[in-house]
């Protein structure tokens, strides 16, 4: 007799529905304003929420499904239509939902230690607690971190993940044609672990045509980009990188949703242009700033309002929304696998600058201090970037010879208890008097 | 073995241990010798013996602190890393000829970044290791060898030939052997050496001419099969951990009771419990499959962990131990979740397990002495 799992499976779910509520709430919120930004947020939540749903389906429904990450050629995901969702959802994604202290509070109960990153203790503690639902297969991730690393071996450490079939591609460290040659040849074994496992097949052809859909998206982020070298820029932390970064590679890659929302992201953007509006239509743009990592999630609206509100400083970009997304070439299956390779080995948000060696860090600020009109670099010092905080002297290196102010702050992007809220504003707020900025 | 007897045996080791430059080295060094050091256990050092250079293990010996290195890394990266940054900036390892370091983890992988931008060593490598133990890596890996030893012929002006590989790999072999042959010792009830001593010994076999080191360590073993050993212990510990190079670190714990008797730490078991196949064609694809798929793993090789709890098991059995003393460097992601898995296959077996976290210097012996004695009597010894 087989056992029951029901339970199993609704508590795997509990979770994972409670997040998906999170979100219809905030689409509720979004809904009720009218501006265009609002409206494509609208338009992000619901995608989000379908991709959500399809997972709940899938579970309930014992359907394949797999869990993933954004790095790991989603296209791939999306061409053999598995339903996925990251790993890391939860920090990435919904790290301001009101349950989200209390969990990572879970995950220190649990004897992880407090210096571990937050966005890898947390999907430790899901897993470890039945808290995450246990997908058909999973596609993992070795970089750009060691914390990551980890994380793929607590899944087949633990009793109700380790029979699920797990395929990491690796990473080389190095940014050469060989590593490309290596790395698409670890792509290719992606796909054949995941026909074997889930049931559903490659189709060339319909690769290709998710892989031009994505092309058409970057050539439209490209452009999109160009606008915020705008002074003022049109958009700042509550439009733009973030989300474009969330619907290109976590949901929807390669998708004509994701193109049409990108599509009216530039709209919105060249309106705002053409009329000289800046982000905040309420405050006058006085500090250009690159915010070199991801947002601060778990505190972001505690936060950024106040950066565009006390300091009339926004942020202009950010390490999410800028990359070279070279498109792929479409021409041959080789070459397909090729720029899939070169794109989610080299190019894409954090594993662009923390899988190799350091020379991203520092050509990327060159690059977007120069374009967009940079006034001063942040870089927050996330707890959990252990790379990127060993490589804090470079960036400061790199900003004193463009003559850029830079603040290393020291802070968890998920968890405002490391360093208050209040402490990274005093900091903040220090850096720009004594810079004499804003 | 008296004490006075007893200390000159491991005199020379524990000179090599306690301190970076130490008079092997400076012989080495005034006798025209050239000397490269590395990062991490997978580097194929055997690539630098072939070529007639002296691998040398780096580590922070001696530092007193990290205000140099502070400028460039953070306070969240490990103290390992800015000690031994902090002295290479003071000077301290101006006699390097070279240095290779390896995408190990996210701390060590950012010294070679620092010091290619701010130390004048001349020949500085960085090698890419994979994080997977299968075949195709072992292929990768071998191109590595070979990239790395191509570009140690041409810098170094030398040729690196299959034979002279070979003979390298023989050599570094016959260490390894040794060394196990003193692991063997303690298996015994009454162990001849403590593990602080074997640390050191362990440690100068990184920083010395390999042939000279093997030579001591016969003579070393020559003395300690028919020594005396140690019974008066409360327990039977075993160290589990990373980088640990400090035989202090040890002495707090065996001055408690618990006598130290194995280990899978970088330094030690690690580095040389199994070989490197001596007799395969290409030598450099031996020195891949060995350094992907041979030794002990790092936390950091992606599927391997199931071996490297059996591995724990085995020495557990072996060495009878009584209690598994997990180390970790503050900061290290690798080894944070490596021991709760450890912690959690260690409780099922029922084996009594201590996480510790440190700093690189032994500085809070206090606090370790306390743990240590806690643990001591939680296990009812």
């Amino acid at each position: 007799m087989g056992m029951d799992k029901k339970p199993l499976k609704d508590r795997a779910l509990e979770r994972y529905k409670k997040e998906r509520d999170w979100f219809a709430f905030l689409l509720q919120a979004v809904d009720m304003m009218v501006t265009p930004e609002m409206k494509l947020q609208a338009k992000l939540l619901r995608i989000l929420l379908d991709s959500k749903q399809a997972v709940v389906d899938c579970v309930e429904q014992e359907k394949p499904f797999i869990a993933g990450y954004f790095c790991s050629a989603p296209e791939i995901f999306n061409a053999m239509n598995l339903p996925w969702f990251m790993l890391m959802e939860t920090p990435f994604l919904a790290a301001s939902a009101p349950y989200i202290l209390e969990d990572i509070q879970g995950a220190e109960d649990m004897g992880l230690g407090t210096d571990l990153c937050t966005a890898i203790r947390l999907p430790i503690y899901y897993i470890e607690s039945g808290m995450m639902p246990v997908p058909t297969a999973v596609i993992g991730l070795l970089s750009p971190c060691d914390g990551t690393t980890m994380l793929n071996q607590v899944l087949q450490h633990n009793k109700a993940w380790r029979d699920v079939p797990l395929f990491c591609a690796d990473p080389p460290y190095t940014s050469d044609e060989r590593a490309t040659q290596y790395y698409a040849v670890e792509l290719r074994r992606m796909v054949s672990f995941l026909e074997q496992h889930t049931g559903r097949t490659l189709d060339m052809s319909r690769l290709r045509e998710v892989c031009e859909e994505s092309n058409r998206t970057y050539k439209l982020w490209q452009e999109y980009n160009e606008l915020r070298r705008a002074v003022p820029s049109p958009h700042g932390w509550e439009i733009g990188g973030a989300q474009a970064f969330a619907i290109s590679q976590c949901f929807v890659a390669g998708d004509p949703r994701c193109t049409d929302w990108f599509r009216q992201l530039v709209e919105c953007g060249e309106i705002r242009v053409r009329e000289g509006r800046g982000a905040n239509d309420r405050v006058k743009e006085k500090i250009r700033l690159l915010w070199f990592d991801i947002m601060p999630y778990g505190w972001i609206y505690e936060f950024m309002p106040w950066l565009e509100e006390e300091w009339g400083a926004v942020i202009v970009m950010d390490m999410f929304s800028n990359f070279p997304y070279t498109l792929i070439d479409t021409s041959s299956e080789e070459s397909i696998f090729l720029g899939l390779a070169r794109r989610n080995l080299m190019e894409v948000p954090m594993i662009r600058q923390a899988r190799g060696t350091a020379e991203n860090f520092s050509s990327d600020i060159v690059r977007l201090v120069k374009d967009y009109k940079i006034d001063c670099v942040i870089w927050p010092g996330h707890m959990g970037h252990k790379d990127g905080s060993a490589t804090a002297g470079i960036m400061r290196e790199t900003c004193r010879k463009l003559g850029v102010p830079f603040l290393h702050i020291g802070l968890d992007l998920f968890d405002k208890r490391y360093t208050s809220v209040d402490e990274v504003k005093d900091r903040v707020s220090q850096f720009f008097t004594g810079m004499g900025l804003g | 073995m008296d004490t006075e007897g007893r200390a000159k045996a491991f005199e020379e080791f524990a000179g090599a241990a306690g301190a970076i430059m130490n008079p092997a080295v400076a012989a080495w060094k005034a006798q025209g010798g050239r000397v490269v050091g590395y990062f991490c256990s997978h580097v194929p050092t055997e690539v630098l013996t072939a070529a007639g250079l002296l691998p040398f293990r780096m580590r922070g010996t001696g530092s007193t602190g990290t205000e140099l290195a502070d400028a460039f890394f953070s306070n969240i990266n490990c103290s390992f890393v800015r000690n031994t940054f902090n002295l290479a900036l003071q000077g301290d390892y101006d006699f390097l000829d070279g240095l290779v370091c390896v995408s190990s983890c996210d701390h060590v992988r950012r010294v070679y970044d620092n010091w290619k931008r701010n130390l004048g060593t001349p020949f500085l490598r960085i090698i890419s290791l994979p994080k997977k133990v299968e075949d195709a890596q072992v292929g990768w890996y071998r191109d590595e060898v070979a990239i790395l030893r191509e570009a140690v012929e041409k810098h170094f002006e030398v040729t690196i030939s299959d034979e002279r590989l070979r003979e390298a790999i023989r050599l570094h072999n016959r260490t390894r052997r040794l060394q196990r042959e003193l692991y063997e010792l303690r298996k015994k009830e009454a162990p001849p050496l403590t593990g602080a001593e074997t640390l050191a010994v362990m440690v100068a076999g990184t920083a010395m001419p390999r042939q000279h080191y093997n030579e001591a360590l016969e003579a070393l073993l020559e003395r300690l099969r028919g020594a005396n050993g140690q019974r008066d212990y409360r327990a039977r510990l075993m160290i589990v951990g990373g980088e640990l190079d400090d035989p202090r670190y040890l002495e707090v714990i065996e001055e408690q009771g618990g006598l130290v008797v194995t280990d899978a730490v970088c330094f030690g078991s690690k580095a040389m419990w199994n070989l490197v196949d001596e007799e395969a064609s290409d030598p450099s694809e031996a020195l891949a499959r060995y350094y992907i798929q041979g030794q002990p793993s790092c936390p950091r090789m992606h599927g391997d962990q199931p071996r490297r709890a059996a591995f724990l098991m085995d020495m557990v059995r072996d060495f009878r131990v009584d209690g598994v003393v997990g180390e970790r460097m503050m900061f290290c992601d690798l080894w944070c979740v490596e021991h709760y898995m450890n912690d959690l296959d260690l409780k099922e077996a029922g084996v009594p397990f201590i996480r510790l976290d440190r700093e690189y210097n032994a500085s809070a012996k206090g606090q370790l002495r306390t743990r240590i004695q806690a643990f001591l009597e939680t296990m009812g010894k």
